[in-house]
């Protein structure tokens, strides 16, 4: 029932069917919620109008929210005028009546975007991740360094250039900055990029080993791993690196830590009991405490926006899968041969790297896009939101 | 694991913990049910770091010692490594040089994962060279995780070389 494809308006329509045999006592009725919404690309005027019209329906299309349809049996239908710098968009439902009428600006992709997440939220109630960023670390220069994308995977440009060791980025919730860990002073250190800017400080430089640095909800905090009291520990600090306080005291060795959406709890990996576990403890302190997920390899934990899943990366046998941990239930099923899961504004993609691709998952349907390759072993993904 | 959850038992359990917790470097040692509800500090804190110094510098000698290697996922000291670290304990007791230790894994974790299990391997034997009489001030850790590997294959036999504590020694 899933698959049905009922050309209907809103997002929640109803299928009523019913098996009328023979002398059947009571019709069975069957309700269910097609996920899907028809939508169609009308006309993208102005001189990049066929390029326009190329990003907005892969775009609509990657959301996993719609069906692309011919303009003629659909229920909306999205137009546009572009110019250099901007992109007025309109969309009308069936009677033809304006159900979203905006101007974007922006760079030639980033006004499409733009748009494009203005109809999902318009349309399905949902954020859309079409303007986020993706960053990840990629290994063909013959160093791992770090690179930034579009979330459709283009625009790829690499970020570091420094011929180390350059890991772990992780981008501040609004696409503004990245952190991540570089071994260009001889040491493991957290560094901040400004990414508008260009600019870059090495902003964690304890004694020891620095890194894991992950951004609070409102990008005022980091949670990161310092090493410096003896121990790789779970620390937070200002967004600058000052004021680290400790959250963990345990001999085992703590990673990976994410943030509950609203800055409150912070989910991490430790080994503290043998194979790295998730733990989850209060952001301002206290105990962790573990959460069972069935398997004996659990690490680089990602907390989904709506704050209901985590995604993690758990090893069985040799091989890397991805699992979803759903909060609620506690319940865990593994969705992909991968590693290092991060959710998207939808809660619903992930992206994660696998071998020499980055990969988007829609988790909802199973459907896999490979979003970059070509550029060596791909590790470590990271999504804005 | 369900028996953290039994607040009857915590008590006891933290007193048991308390006690076994004294053991240092071992992956395990000491945890106990109810581990993770106990203040554990083993660690002995890390002094600042030597300006211009680091563990890849070309001021480090790095084949003046031979590595301490580590089991699969385990920063334990193996009875068999404990020569190496007692050699160097006493080069640093006689001699001015200050010291990096280096923490690596071999490839079958994930980066960061890693990067926390070399830093413990580190600093597992930087403990254990100062519990042989050598200076913690002079002792620094780094990890570089899968990073920099001693044999580039792949297989139990590459592997098991790159799970290890380099010392990088300050000239």
């Amino acid at each position: 029932m899933k698959k049905i494809r009922a050309f209907c308006v809103f997002a929640s329509c109803l299928v009523v069917s019913s098996s009328l045999v023979h002398g059947a006592e009571t019709p069975t009725i069957t309700i269910s919620k097609s996920d899907k919404q028809a939508l169609a690309i009308g006309t993208i005027s102005g001189p990049d109008g066929a390029q326009v019209a190329r990003i907005l329906q892969n775009d609509l299309a990657m959301s996993g929210f719609f069906t692309l349809v011919p303009a003629a049996s659909s229920g909306f239908v999205v137009n546009g005028t572009s110019t250099a710098s901007s992109l007025a968009g309109n969309v009308t439902d069936r009677s033809g009546k304006a159900v979203l009428s905006k101007t974007f600006n922006g760079t030639p992709r980033g006004k499409v975007h733009a748009y494009a997440d203005e109809i999902i939220e318009t349309l399905t109630g949902s954020k859309g991740f079409a303007s986020s960023k993706v960053a990840f670390v990629a290994s063909h220069t013959g160093h791992k360094e770090i690179y930034l994308a579009d979330a459709d995977g283009t625009n790829v440009h690499q970020l570091t250039s420094d011929g180390t060791i350059s890991v772990g980025p992780q981008l501040s919730p609004d696409g503004a900055r990245l952190v991540y860990t570089g071994y260009k002073s001889g040491y493991a250190d957290v560094y901040e990029i400004d990414l508008a800017s260009g600019s870059r400080s090495r902003i964690i430089k304890f004694p020891g080993t620095n890194t894991g640095a992950c951004y609070s909800p409102n990008g005022h905090e980091l949670a990161v791993i310092l090493s410096k009291d003896g121990n790789p520990e779970l620390y937070t600090t200002s967004a600058g690196g000052g004021f680290p306080h400790r959250l963990t005291h345990t001999p085992g060795v703590e990673s990976s830590p994410t943030w509950s959406p609203g800055g409150d709890e912070i989910i991490y990996s430790s080994d503290d009991h043998g194979g790295p576990q998730l733990y989850r403890i209060s952001a301002g302190g206290g105990t962790g405490r573990v959460i069972n997920t069935g398997h004996n390899y659990n690490t680089e934990p990602n907390w989904s926006p709506d704050g209901k899943k985590i995604a993690f990366t758990v090893r069985d046998g040799g091989s890397f899968t991805i699992a979803i941990l759903d909060l609620g239930s506690g319940n865990v099923h593994t969705v992909a041969s991968g590693e290092g899961p991060a959710w998207g504004a939808d809660s619903r993609h992930l992206i994660f790297a696998d071998g020499a691709s980055l990969i988007l998952l829609d988790a909802q349907t199973g459907q896999k896009t490979t979003l970059v390759s070509g550029l060596g072993k791909i590790s470590e993904p990271t999504w804005s939101r | 694991m369900k028996i953290i959850r039994l607040l009857s038992i915590t008590a006891l359990i933290l007193a048991a913990f308390s006690l076994s917790a004294c053991t240092h470097g071992k992956k395990g040692a000491g945890g106990g049910p109810g581990a993770s509800d106990s203040d554990y500090v083993n660690g002995t804190p890390l002094p600042e770091r030597q300006e211009g110094v680091s563990f890849t510098g070309d001021n480090t000698d790095r084949k003046k010692f031979t590595p301490v290697y580590f089991a699969f996922d385990s920063y334990s000291i193996a009875s068999g490594e404990h020569g190496k670290i007692d050699e160097v304990a006493a080069f640093l007791k006689g001699a001015p040089n200050t010291l990096i230790v280096g923490g690596f894994t071999d490839e079958r974790g994930t980066p960061e994962y890693n990067r926390g299990l070399g830093e413990r391997r580190a600093q597992a034997v930087r403990e254990a060279l100062i519990q042989a009489g050598a200076d913690g001030s002079k002792i620094q850790t780094v990890s570089f995780g899968a990073e920099m590997p001693a044999d580039p294959g792949s297989g139990e036999s590459a592997w098991a070389k790159n799970r290890r504590a380099e010392f990088g020694v300050v000239r």
